[in-house]
């Protein structure tokens, strides 16, 4: 138990020595591998899950958006006659 | 799987130019909508497509060049003739409001009293914040370079540091600006000062926010690996752009603040 403690101790001492420089790793090699796989996928499709879900929100609202201002602009082109 | 025997990079299909599109129309029409109609919704749904457009267009940029290695040298001399076209068409759009600014300036009309700055209006010292942000935006300049330096040396904590600083001292040229917007004794409906005034100034800020926010992409992406030392076109068209909007203030400051009042 006391090797154990001893091992605690040394490993908190690393810890926080360590703490103010921070190591990034260096992940483009994976993500190197993840865009050239041959899988037929286009680039803004190709990272994944979360891809697929952005495009589809920012189209969908695309789709909503100008449907919509297209409604307002001939609502705006007759206005109503007041009586 | 069929291979190119070219250099230049053959794009996959994408959405981005007509989500983009779209929300040109959607911010144009809400703009109307806002005016006339007391409605922004419109306004609003162009802008949030706007911004997911830019961010997904330019992660799409970064994953052709970074990730998949279609940014060759040929590939990258249009990419740099680009930002330089680019910034040039920018150039122009700020001659145009510096032409205004001089031509009410130059022949002060009857209205204005003959005289400028206008009578009533007390122009803002041009010897106290401005010339802080003028100090600001140049040693920003230098700590840029500094960046760039350190990134063709391979030193990659002087680069992070450096470009740090840039930001920094970025975001404060940033808030001194919004609190002299604040505290200043005249507004854009004071005659054609105020709209001279504004309107330039104004524009400028804008871009030194989005010049800000290009820069935090690049610090992001030094810090992810991103750029070596021979290839990091990205952060050489901040850097342009940074400078491009440190010459804009100098010239700001020099007719508007200096000469201006």
């Amino acid at each position: 138990m006391l090797r154990n403690l001893l091992g605690l101790r040394q490993i908190s001492q690393r810890t926080i020595s360590t703490a103010s420089r921070r190591q990034v790793a260096n992940r483009v090699p994976e993500k190197q591998k993840l865009f050239q796989e041959d899988n037929g996928m286009p680039v803004y499709l190709k990272g994944g899950l979360a891809d697929g879900l952005l495009y589809r929100t920012t189209m969908a609202l695309t789709v909503f958006g100008t449907c919509y201002a297209v409604y307002e602009l001939f609502v705006a082109a007759m206005p109503k006659k007041v009586k | 799987m069929a291979h190119q025997t070219h250099a230049y990079h053959m794009v996959d299909p994408s959405p981005w130019p007509l989500t983009g599109a779209a929300a040109a129309l959607l911010m144009t029409s809400g703009l109307a909508m806002w005016f006339h109609y007391n409605s922004m919704l419109l306004l609003t749904l162009g802008l949030l497509i706007m911004l997911l457009t830019m961010f997904q267009w330019w992660r799409d940029i970064v994953r052709e060049g970074t990730f998949q290695g279609h940014h060759t040298p040929p590939v990258q001399k249009g990419l740099r003739y680009g930002m330089i076209l680019f910034i040039t068409s920018e150039v122009f759009f700020f001659i145009g409001f510096f032409w205004a600014f001089y031509h009410s300036s130059l022949a002060p009309t009857p209205e204005l009293g003959g005289y400028w700055p206008p009578t009533g209006i007390t122009p803002l010292n041009p010897f106290e914040v401005p010339l802080l942000n003028t100090a600001v935006l140049l040693a920003s300049g230098v700590t840029v370079t500094w960046a760039h330096h350190g990134l063709m040396e391979t030193n990659r904590s002087q680069t992070i540091q450096a470009l740090t600083l840039t930001i920094l001292l970025g975001l404060y040229f940033t808030a001194l600006q919004t609190m002299e917007y604040y505290e200043a004794p005249f507004t854009i409906a004071d005659s054609v000062y105020g709209s001279t005034f504004f309107v330039a100034t104004g524009f400028h800020g804008l871009h030194v926010i989005i010049g800000s926010t290009f820069l935090i992409v690049c610090l992001l992406r030094q810090i992810k690996f991103h750029f070596t030392s021979t290839h990091h076109f990205g952060f050489e068209a901040a850097a342009w752009y940074w400078h491009f909007v440190d010459v804009v203030w100098l010239f700001l400051y020099v007719s508007i603040y200096w000469w201006g009042s």
